[in-house]
């Protein structure tokens, strides 16, 4: 999996290409959580060129997610294939995770 | 592989197997001509049950194979995974609670929870020390 993140405006933005799987989540997690570590507290998770997601991705997203709300930060999910939106829906991630349709409308909610 | 075809492998218990998993799905999904929704879901669901298998499913350091036999039969694909692992049913496993909240949200059995949701049917036997898990979907064609 390739990762490109790019700061703009305070906001950093997570660009995933590939899959998302066992093998790939850990160096994932580690570039997200030193992220914010490092003061990052707005945060996009841009999905259009993943490929796969697996239950070990959701927990990335999740522990990223409950790192952030301790720091008063913030997570946009967004450009989701409809079928990676469907794994968030079944593991009901998406009563709790903002998930929108373009990198545009994450950007508005910052 | 054609619609009435089948195919079978093994996989070594080491994560590294996941991309040739992968790989074979890929092919089936060609040769029965499966819509991109449908092969995702069967790669998600045999992902999570064969990172189950080998992450919890062997005490000792040496090398196992997980057997996995793959079947079409007109608009139904059955999978059957076999491995010597502890004996575990994810059948019996307790669906975790659909969270509504960030902090009432809990990791554990959601890889269970997504196979449950993809397939149609999931059957574990125990046979003579061995895990037999049989999955069946109904295919979606692109």
């Amino acid at each position: 999996m390739d990762i490109v993140e790019v700061k703009q405006s305070g906001v950093s933005t997570f660009k995933l290409q590939g899959r998302l799987d066992s093998n790939t989540s850990q160096s994932f997690e580690k570039r997200l959580l030193d992220a914010i570590s490092d003061g990052t507290k707005n945060v996009i998770i841009d999905f259009k060129e993943l490929d796969y997601i697996s239950s070990a991705g959701l927990r990335v997203i999740l522990k990223a997610t409950k790192t952030l709300k301790r720091q008063d930060g913030k997570i946009m999910l967004c450009s989701m294939q409809d079928y990676v939106k469907e794994v968030f829906e079944i593991a009901g991630f998406d009563s709790f995770l903002p998930i929108v349709p373009s990198l545009e409308d994450a950007f508005k909610a910052f | 592989m054609n619609t009435t075809g089948s195919v079978s492998f093994e996989l070594r218990n080491h994560l590294s197997e996941l991309a040739t998993l992968c790989e074979k799905m890929e092919r089936v999904g060609q040769a029965l001509n499966l819509s991109r929704r449908c092969l995702f879901e069967m790669n998600l669901a045999l992902d999570e049950l064969f990172t189950n298998i080998i992450s919890y499913g062997f005490q000792d350091q040496s090398e196992h194979f997980i057997r996995v036999h793959i079947s079409a039969d007109h608009d139904v694909l059955t999978v059957v995974l076999e491995d010597d692992g502890i004996a575990f049913n994810p059948v019996e496993r307790i669906p975790p609670e659909i969270p509504c909240t960030v902090d009432e949200c809990k990791v554990g059995g959601l890889g269970i929870h997504l196979v449950k949701n993809l397939m149609d049917e999931i059957v574990y036997e125990r046979r003579a020390g061995t895990n037999v898990l049989t999955l069946k979907k109904t295919i979606e064609k692109s």
